[in-house]
């Protein structure tokens, strides 16, 4: 018994740092300014106009829309690619697998800072400045992907190669074996996958910045930057408003989702 | 179907499943990074518009520059600080949800949590909680500790972005190693008990390698991730106090986007990749010795 | 195919850094700017749409917000990528290097009744007799005073320091970081950060280490500024003095409290006054920089300096008068528009600005980070500065 008071004692206590900045979050969007920078868990008087002056200042609704479609299509476009790489990586040998592997691999190594200039002037010499393309195809194929597909490959390899030797005894090819055995079993990895990915989409900030140019193309991160006031200086309550908006549904659908996510992960593991 | 056809549709299946990942990674990452390349041999500048080749020269820069190794050092502190922090609380608070325990799924969810919050209302909320008179400080005062100022100490200083960092991100190690504890088979813990081993001894006996294809896959993304972290530095600290926070890829950014050394940015952006490759590549080799599965 | 080998000529293009041909027809431009305000951009949007009535041949004109946390940085890489903006805002501290760099087309001639403009005021933006930005902010540093915290109006820094002690004395800007904006103060003293022709180091010099003591005793000793890492919102109420500039004023249409503006106060050396600048330029390498050039000019002409007036003070002298500023400043009194207003943009020093701008503010402001600490050697860590921006001052 008192084993498990230390226990609950010690998760109370490790919760504080990872709790309470949200908690200042979401109390400090009701709060006057004036009280924004004192100690008080609470705010003296609770008001919800900064949630009015976010939708006022900027096209929010339209930046939700744009955040979450490209973050859908992108979730989406990564776990097509990241699993037919990751198990053709795994489990198919073919001449030159290795080398391609490191190919691959190598867009795990670079920071987005070194290579933006370069895809800059890619995608500004296709027309496709202050468009969602690049936010769209560069995650889905390019170094966003990469680490997809390592977890697709690290799942893809413990999977028992019995399965698949009885299917290609039934006589299914390659690519049967694929979508009818290997790529149901994969749920849990693709579930990771999709986590990972979205929350990568979602969070995205240097890449809008340098690509999108008007107000109804920008993405939300993008968007937390543009409540200030006559003078330049941040607006931090409605900010926070906007900041809130874009975390706690998200919160949401990780309570709800999570179930699945951490159990199914848990049957198959990122095994290695 | 002849076992040779059947080799050779193989092949042709591998090369397709790869082919989306391969050609992204020719567009978008390798295409790229040869540019950079190409400009780190060139001084570029910007605003005047001139673009002169230059050969080695930013290179011989490189190994004569006292910031940079001033930056070096910074780097390898920082990033081994988060390496051995985020893993070892990871696999700490993984291993306590992993208790039989009411309510485990509430505190999971609340330490997965930060991972969801904008990083730009989590930088300036611990912008504020580690002031002086903040938060922290005040928290330290109850049991009689006077806090230093946080982010105006060089040592300080870093071991808060350190923290700052860690505590926002650990969330997403700690769901992988949950995923592989809940993996590990219950009977070896049980034939262990009964051969007499410790709970010590059956964590490091039994768990550790049973999760070590899951520790390789966290401390990979985690130390890569390390030498990538930038926004967090850029507005807790500004790579200050002093050049103490001062991390490699904060140092890029200086000289390309500040100092419009674009050319010595590039020379700056190849020798941060050399580092990371290097890295990961020694990991990679010694997975055999360590990782289960692998060998 | 055919893409790829346009993205090569294009990357290649690129590097060679194309020079913008006229380009006939019609035109479009576009003007990167940080506010996001929507009153700001609601006039400039304004004075766009009656520009375009009249130039048929302009069928848009784009203001691109970028946000100011980072924004040469976008800029910089909007330009290097081939995407040059034709117009953009310019931060006074970048100025010496897009007007030296030959980024910005000349304008002077484009620019209604030039002559007019204050001389001090646009020295910034000007090279070898040209100029190559407007300068449509020109902002002075003021004193603000808390009148509910504070009775009696200080004169000189000594007697501010005296009564915000334990009271905050905040300089919003610097944060420990923006050592520029100390600059509010240590003029009193006589101290520049460099020479006038931007060769001589100036933090070593015995007028800087008098200043710089005074103000390391108002942290440490006295109590006055806030010590570094504290934030404290003088716009909220929670401070006896700010020293900012005068554009921050409309911060306090909503105050809760009593306040009034007063000129900086006097140092040792007497009265003195400095200002903050924000400059708009044409890009070069802008398709259409005649027809930016042009917008430029009605965009800056005294009718729509004196709308901009509201938010951006001018240095049109036919508009720095009390009367005509009081429209748009109803929040200031005439005598304060005059004195620190009008007069702080006659007679004003610009805050410290030199080609490579960044890389001396990085450096100094880390040479600067031993000083702020209770036990400071000051005239040591001066010597450091002054020994760490030697190569970089010479380098010009």
């Amino acid at each position: 018994m008192s084993r498990k008071v230390w226990l609950y004692g010690l998760l109370c206590l490790l919760c504080v740092p990872f709790v309470f900045p949200t908690w200042w979050m979401v109390t400090s969007s009701m709060k006057p300014i004036s009280e924004i920078f004192s100690e008080s868990l609470l705010p003296s008087e609770w008001t919800f106009s900064t949630y009015e002056t976010v939708f006022r200042m900027q096209p929010f609704g339209q930046q939700y829309w744009n955040s979450l479609y490209i973050a859908v299509i992108v979730t989406a476009g990564t776990m097509a690619v990241a699993a037919l790489a990751g198990y053709a990586f795994a489990r198919i040998r073919f001449p030159g697998q290795n080398v391609l592997f490191v190919v691959v691999l190598t867009g795990l190594l670079i920071p987005s800072e070194v290579t933006i200039v370069p895809l800059f002037q890619m995608f500004q010499s296709f027309g496709m400045t202050n468009t969602h393309w690049p936010l769209i195809i560069v995650p889905i194929f390019g170094a966003p992907c990469v680490l997809a597909i390592f977890i697709m490959r690290q799942f893809f390899i413990a999977l028992p190669p019995e399965l698949e030797e009885a299917a290609r005894m039934d006589g299914l090819g390659r690519a049967g074996i694929f979508y009818r055995i290997a790529l149901p079993l994969s749920r849990p990895a693709l579930g990771a996958v999709a986590i990972f990915t979205f929350l990568h989409s979602w969070n995205l900030y240097l890449e809008p910045i340098v690509y999108l140019s008007t107000p109804d193309m920008f993405t939300l991160p993008q968007a937390l930057t543009q409540f200030v006031d006559i003078y330049g200086g941040p607006m931090w309550n409605v900010q926070l408003a906007a900041a809130t908006m874009t975390a706690v549904p998200i919160l949401v659908v990780f309570v709800l989702a999570q179930r699945q996510f951490i159990e199914g992960l848990a049957h198959t593991g990122v095994k290695g | 179907m002849t076992f040779w056809t059947y080799r050779r549709r193989d092949n042709l299946v591998g090369y397709l499943f790869v082919a989306p990942a391969l050609l992204g990674s020719l567009a978008f990452v390798l295409f790229p990074l040869a540019m950079v390349a190409w400009y780190s041999l060139n001084e570029w500048n910007v605003l005047g518009g001139t673009f002169e080749f230059i050969g080695g020269e930013n290179y011989a820069r490189l190994l004569a520059d006292e910031k940079l190794r001033d930056s070096l050092v910074a780097t390898a502190w920082f990033a081994a600080g988060l390496v051995v922090l985020n893993l070892s609380l990871a696999l700490l608070l993984a291993v306590l949800l992993n208790q039989k325990l009411r309510g485990t799924t509430l505190f999971r969810t609340l330490f997965f949590s930060p991972v969801l919050v904008s990083l730009v209302a989590w930088t300036l909320v611990w912008q504020l909680m580690l002031q002086p008179e903040g938060s922290v400080n005040g928290l330290l005062g109850v049991f009689g500790i006077d806090g230093p100022n946080w982010l105006r100490g060089e040592t300080t200083a870093m071991v808060s972005v350190v923290v700052v960092q860690v505590i926002k991100n650990v969330g997403l190690n700690m769901v992988l190693f949950l995923a592989a504890l809940q993996g590990v088979p219950a009977p070896l813990y049980e034939a262990a008990k009964i051969d007499g081993a410790g709970p010590w001894t059956r964590f490091r006996r039994i768990t550790i390698p049973l999760i070590s294809p899951t520790i390789l896959l966290t401390s990979i993304i985690t130390i890569v991730g390390s030498l990538q972290v930038f926004a967090q530095i850029a507005v807790l600290t500004q790579g200050g106090p002093g050049t103490s926070t001062t991390v490699l890829i904060y140092y890029l950014y200086q000289q390309a986007f500040q100092f419009h050394h674009f050319g010595y940015g590039a020379t700056i952006s190849v020798l941060l990749f050399v580092i990371v490759a290097a890295l990961t590549l020694l990991q990679w080799r010694m997975r055999r010795k360590w990782v289960l599965h692998e060998s | 195919m055919s893409r790829l080998l346009a993205l090569i000529c294009t990357a290649l293009l690129a590097l060679t850094a194309c020079s913008g041909s006229a380009a006939t027809g019609p035109k479009s431009l576009r003007m990167t700017v940080w506010t996001a305000n929507e009153a700001h951009l609601k006039l400039l949007n304004e004075i766009a749409a009656e520009y375009r009535a009249a130039h048929p041949d302009v069928t848009e004109i784009k203001f691109d917000t970028i946000p100011a946390d980072g924004y040469t940085t976008t800029l910089t890489t909007q330009i290097a990528g081939g995407n040059a903006p034709d117009l953009a805002w310019i931060l006074e501290e970048s100025a010496p290097d897009f007007v030296s760099s030959g980024a910005l087309a000349p304008i002077r001639a484009k620019v209604e009744k030039a002559d007019e403009l204050v001389p001090s005021a646009i020295k910034l933006w000007e090279k070898d007799g040209e100029l190559y930005a407007y300068p449509f902010s020109t902002s002075p540093f003021g004193l603000f005073v808390n009148t509910d915290l504070v009775k009696e109006l200080p004169k000189t820094w000594e007697q501010a320091v005296a009564a915000s002690a334990g009271k905050n004395l905040v300089l919003p800007d610097f944060k420990y970081q923006n050592w520029a904006v100390l600059s509010a103060i240590w003029r009193g003293w006589g101290a520049q950060a460099w020479s006038e022709d931007g060769r001589q180091c100036g933090f070593a010099s015995p007028e800087m280490k008098d200043a710089m003591t005074f103000v390391h005793k108002a942290i440490f000793t006295d109590k006055a500024i806030p010590g570094p890492g504290t934030t404290v919102d003088f716009f909220a109420g929670n401070a006896a003095m700010a020293v900012s500039q005068i554009s921050r004023a409309g911060a306090l249409k909503e105050a809760k409290f009593g306040w009034t503006l007063l000129p900086l106060p006097q140092g040792p050396k007497g009265d003195y006054a400095v200002i903050g600048q924000a400059g708009v330029g044409v890009l070069k390498r802008s398709k259409n920089a005649e027809a930016a050039a042009d917008f430029l000019g009605f965009f800056t002409n005294a009718a729509n300096s004196a709308k901009l007036a509201q938010f951006f003070p001018p240095v049109r002298q036919s508009l720095l008068n009390a009367g005509t500023l009081a429209k748009s400043n109803p929040l200031l009194k005439p005598e304060q528009l005059q004195s620190v207003v009008i007069d702080g943009i006659s007679k004003g020093v610009v805050k410290p600005s030199h080609q490579g701008q960044e890389e001396l503010n990085q450096t100094i402001r880390a040479a600067l980070d031993p000083l702020w600490k209770p036990d400071a050697d000051i005239g040591q860590v001066l010597d450091g500065v002054c020994t760490k921006i030697k190569p970089l001052l010479e380098r010009q």
